[in-house]
Order: C-alpha cells, then structure tokens, then sequence
C-alpha cells in the first residue's frame, strides 16, 4: 500500500460528495493523483454524480454498497471498502490519495483504522448549530471537522463564530474548518491540511 | 481452558457474524424476493432451507471443499473452475468481490491469501486458521443461513429476536447438509428463484445483490 486512504464522513446532505467535488480541482492542481470510493447507502448515485462531473476517469470512482449499515461498512467490517481500496491501488500505481466517502450517517460515524489513515467528517450550518455541543464520536474523534455551508449561516439562524468556537472547545483545539464547497470557498485549507498530515507533499 | 476446547473455539471466533468478511452486505436475492413477494417474511426458514439445499450444498459446499483441499496450481485451477460454473455474469462478480474482501481482511491478520471466489478463499482460509473440514463446513452453511436472517432483520422484514426461532429450527437441517463432498464432486447449483432475484434491478438496493 503507498496511497494514502481518507475518509470522508458525515450527516446526509452535509455536503460530502460536494466537498471532494471541490477539492478535486486542487488535487489535480498539485499533482496528487487521487482516486474515489463512495459507500451510497442504496442507490450508486454520489459515484455516478462524480463520474458525471468529469473531473476524474468514470474508472477511478467506484462504489461500494453499504448492506443498510453506513457504519459497518467503515467502521465494523470494513473489508468491502479495504478491497476496493486494494483494487484501486493495483489498477493505478502511483496513486497518492484515495477518497473514500461514507453514506450519510448520523454523529455515532467513525471510521475504522483499519481502512483509513485519516478522516474527516463533514457537517453543515442549516443542521443546527448545537452539533457540535452534541459531541458525538464523529465531532469528536475526527482528525479534521468540516462545517460547511457556512454562507447559510445567517438564513438559518447561526452563528457562525460562535459555532465555530464551540466546535474547537469540544475538540480539544483540533482542526475545525468551515467551508462553502460550492464556492470553493476553505477548501484550500483542506487540502493544505492533508498535505501537511497525510500526503507529506 | 482445555486444549480440547481450542477447535471449539476457533470455530466460534471465524464463524462469528463480527469477523469481518464483507459478507454483511450480500443478501444473494432476498432483498429483491422480499421486495417483489418471491420470499415470506413469514416464512423465512422455507427461504434460508432452500438456498441452503440448493445454493449452498450443490455449490458452496463444493465449492468450498476445493478451497480447502487443495493447494498451489491445483487451488487456482479449481477456482478457474469454480469461475466458470457460475454463467451469470453478476453473480461471478459479486462472488469474486466476496471472496476479496475475506482475503484483504485474512492478509491484514497474518494469513496468507490470494483473491478468488468466495467460497474457494473461504475454504482456504478456515484450513489455514485450522478447522477441519466438517468443521469449516460447518461454519460456512451456518454463515449462510444467518447471512440470510441478519439481511432480513436490516431489511426491517422481521424481527431480531422472532428470527431466532427460523435459525434454531434450522439447525438439524444444517447440520445434516455438511457432510464432506467427495474430491470429484463438481459444483453445479439449482436456485433459479434467488438466482433471478439477486439480478433483478431494485428502484432502491441497500445489498450488493
């Protein structure tokens, strides 16, 4: 195994697939040669919205079905998600990063050591801002929180600082970042992030 | 402990539903035979005998004995012809990404695997931690039929505990069925009603077939 494996967890709706979406771009700037796996909950749809966006080959996306459990597929019995990680790496050599996305899930998600070597997990500001109050491992355990659409936090009643803060508090002071994925807006600080902790590039 | 206890308990360990093999995410059709009537809820013993006699024994059982007999040239040629007894294309797919993840997961524990089809690797990877035939026989046929019961119970169809009684009145059922195939036994199944079904596109799966 040379590549590294990131995990990329979180609520439904949260933003996931929207956020390796964005980071793509970047990645693809900086020369890391990245591949995907999603772990839809029923249906292959956040792996044919990515290969519909282009912006990898349809054959680096590929996915893996979640057997009605999002967690067990990350976290419990992970072996489904370490083959197609396995796969990947012997179809690509010289892959640098593998993506691999959650199905939504809700703030128990953590992913197994096993498969990942660092993971996020990704929450938005129009889920409430009392989620990080709420701790939960995901919040919790995390290497990174992501709390996107942070553009929404004034139509939804957040306050984003103060979200933000609470985030931080509950973590320890370990990396919070916010983000508007569709924008482009904080993904940068991603990817700085995993090539500082992850990729070593 | 006595050390009479130690095949016991290896086969309890590597027949546990917590040993992670991927199979969790397979119903082999019952998701869609639920879905569309094929399969009672009621019922799901007459589903989990009949895949069993006509699944798992013809095929699985076989199958799975090669695995374990064999070695070298002779396990790849029988996982050759394990491949090309199974003429539907998704069927031998999902049994090649099976058998995948239980050997990525048996690599990670120190024991030497490569890819194949799942009841192949399965049965090479049970002689390798130590069971007997029977045993590893066993464990299998017993994988199967609460395979097929925890699917059921995720699938919101019947309860965790009602599903019990389905598993107990199994057993002698089971237990009959994993007598050792003889070495020129060739795996050849009988299961139109799940094969079809576990090919049948669903508007919405949770399972891999």
């Amino acid at each position: 195994m040379t590549a590294a494996r990131v995990g990329i967890g979180g609520p439904v709706g949260s933003g996931k697939t929207a956020l390796i979406e964005a980071i793509l771009p970047h990645l693809a700037a900086a020369g890391i040669d990245t591949a995907v796996i999603t772990n839809d909950l029923v249906t292959d749809e956040d792996a044919e919205r990515l290969r519909r966006g282009g912006q990898l080959p349809p054959e680096r996306v590929l996915a893996v079905q979640a057997g009605a459990c999002p967690h067990t597929v990350i976290r419990e019995d992970p072996t489904l998600n370490i083959a197609a990680a396995d796969r990947l790496e012997r179809d690509f050599p010289g892959l640098d990063l593998i993506l691999i996305e959650s199905g939504g899930d809700n703030l128990a998600s953590t992913f197994s050591p096993d498969l990942v070597d660092f993971w996020m997990f990704v929450i938005d500001v129009a889920g409430g801002d009392d989620i990080p109050r709420k701790k939960g491992p995901g919040i919790l355990q995390a290497d990174l929180l992501v709390v996107n659409k942070a553009d929404l936090a004034p139509h939804v009643g957040v306050d984003l600082p103060l979200m933000l803060d609470q985030a931080q508090a509950v973590r320890g002071g370990r990396p919070v970042i916010a983000t508007v994925c569709r924008r482009d807006q904080g993904v940068a600080g991603i990817l700085d992030l995993l090539r500082r902790e992850v990729l070593f590039r | 402990m006595t050390p009479d206890a130690l095949p016991l308990l290896t086969a309890m360990h590597l027949a546990d539903s917590s040993f992670p093999s991927g199979l969790f995410a397979f119903s082999w059709g019952l998701e869609a035979a639920l879905a569309e009537g094929q399969a009672d809820p009621r019922d799901l013993a007459g589903w989990i005998g009949a895949e069993l006699h006509g699944r798992w024994h013809p095929f699985d059982r076989v199958a799975l004995a090669g695995g374990w007999r064999l070695d070298g040239a002779g396990l790849a040629d029988w996982d050759d012809l394990v491949d090309a007894s199974i003429p539907a294309e998704m069927q031998r797919q999902q049994s090649l990404q099976a058998g995948a993840a239980l050997a990525a997961s048996a690599r990670r524990i120190g024991v030497a695997l490569d890819d194949g089809h799942a009841p192949v690797v399965h049965g090479r990877f049970l002689r390798l931690s130590g069971l007997t035939l029977p045993d590893a026989l066993a464990v299998s046929a017993m994988g199967m039929a609460r395979g097929l019961a925890s699917a059921a119970v995720r699938l919101g169809r019947v309860g965790a505990v009602a599903v019990q009684r389905d598993l107990l009145a199994l057993l002698p059922r089971i237990a009959a069925l994993t007598d050792p195939p003889r070495p020129d036994d060739l795996p050849a199944s009988f299961a139109p009603i799940s094969d079809i079904a576990l090919m049948r596109p669903l508007a919405s799966r949770l399972f891999v077939n």
